[in-house]
């Protein structure tokens, strides 16, 4: 839930990325990191194992500017993408105003993708949330594999009806990492107007 | 929906600030923070003497996100929660209060301070601001996101995550 802070002038939001292990969600954030301007985000936050896998959470603050005399502000979340890492998982979906789902293109990925999908649902009931009235997205990330399952696939399997917006994405070359996140950032600003 | 974790504006607020002041000048902490559960922070306050803090952003989410998995790990026991939540290092220490399901007070000391002042005049500090927060009488600033608001912020939006990409 979106936050306003009258004394500080602050409107903040949380996105988090969610999705299996090993898609990408890390490698998102720090791509961000590399690209946006030092005057535009704050420190990043790395909380992982020794092997560079994501263990409670990565934290990346990024400072829009100012509308209407309120700074506008996101806070990125990844979460730990393996399976045994589910209360980490849950915990960081406290307060979630608007989620990329990053999906491996990977063809024995394709499960693993499903069942990180069915892992978010199930945690968002924990809050009484659900997804479909979040904003979200999902990033296809890894498209450059040379067995990369084709895109219809991956979206019969992750969104049936078609109503989620879909992006295609090489997040190790900065390609495609900013339109998932422009487009949930626009989703999460457009439902806070149709609310108030 | 959108609304402040706490009402801390006009008049609540300069009370609350004076709390927090309070209980620098009596505990000798060097910060007091009051952050959200959802990470961010509400209001802060330095001691005169204090070096200039950590990022606050970060420290809010490590501290918020901490609590949580403390909450987590005593809930396993079938407790509600833990009781004490205090983490002292050689040079800097904090303690943490709630002051309701939304939000926590941090102290944040150094050895400088002796802990059980920093216990005492925290948890006093946040029965204040508990007690100033149920007598409020503020009405929250009326805010309106209308389409304007949007389509501002969407251009914010694109400015920031709108080019670059290869």
């Amino acid at each position: 839930m979106s936050t306003i802070n009258f004394s500080a002038r602050e409107i903040n939001f949380k996105i988090v990325y969610y999705g299996p292990g090993l898609s990408g969600k890390t490698t998102n954030i720090k791509k961000i990191y590399e690209r946006v301007p030092a005057e535009s985000k704050g420190e990043m936050v790395s909380l992982a194992t020794e092997d560079e896998r994501t263990l409670f959470f990565d934290f990346l603050p990024l400072d829009l500017g100012q509308v209407n005399g309120f700074k506008t502000r996101f806070h990125l979340y990844t979460v730990p993408g393996q399976v045994f890492y589910n209360s980490s998982r849950k915990l960081i979906l406290r307060g979630v105003d608007g989620i990329v789902f990053v999906a491996d293109s990977a063809p024995n990925r394709l499960r693993a993708n499903a069942e990180s999908l069915r892992n978010l649902r199930e945690n968002l009931q924990e809050y009484n949330l659900v997804l479909n009235e979040i904003p979200h997205v999902v990033q296809v990330n890894k498209r450059d594999l040379p067995d990369a399952l084709p895109m219809n696939m991956i979206q019969q399997v992750l969104d049936p009806s078609g109503t989620v917006s879909f992006h295609e994405a090489v997040a190790s070359e900065f390609k495609g990492v900013f339109e998932p996140l422009r487009a949930v950032s626009q989703l999460v600003l457009e439902k806070l107007a149709q609310k108030t | 929906m959108l609304e402040p974790s706490l009402d801390l504006y006009g008049a609540t607020f300069d009370k609350v600030e004076a709390v927090l002041e309070d209980l620098l000048a009596k505990s000798h902490a060097r910060y007091a923070i009051i952050i959200d559960l959802q990470g961010f922070v509400l209001m802060h306050s330095k001691a005169l003497w204090a070096p200039k803090p950590p990022s606050l952003d970060s420290l809010a989410t490590l501290v918020a996100s901490n609590y949580s998995a403390n909450t987590a790990i005593a809930q396993l026991f079938g407790e509600k929660g833990f009781k004490e939540m205090v983490q002292q290092g050689d040079e800097v220490g904090t303690y943490l209060e709630e002051l309701d399901k939304k939000a926590l007070l941090v102290s944040i000391f150094d050895s400088s301070a002796a802990i059980g002042r920093v216990k005492l005049f925290t948890k006093k500090a946040s029965e204040d601001i508990r007690a100033i927060l149920e007598n409020s009488s503020e009405i929250a600033p009326n805010m309106d996101f209308d389409s304007k608001w949007e389509n501002s912020a969407k251009a914010l939006v694109d400015g920031l995550f709108g080019s670059g990409e290869s």
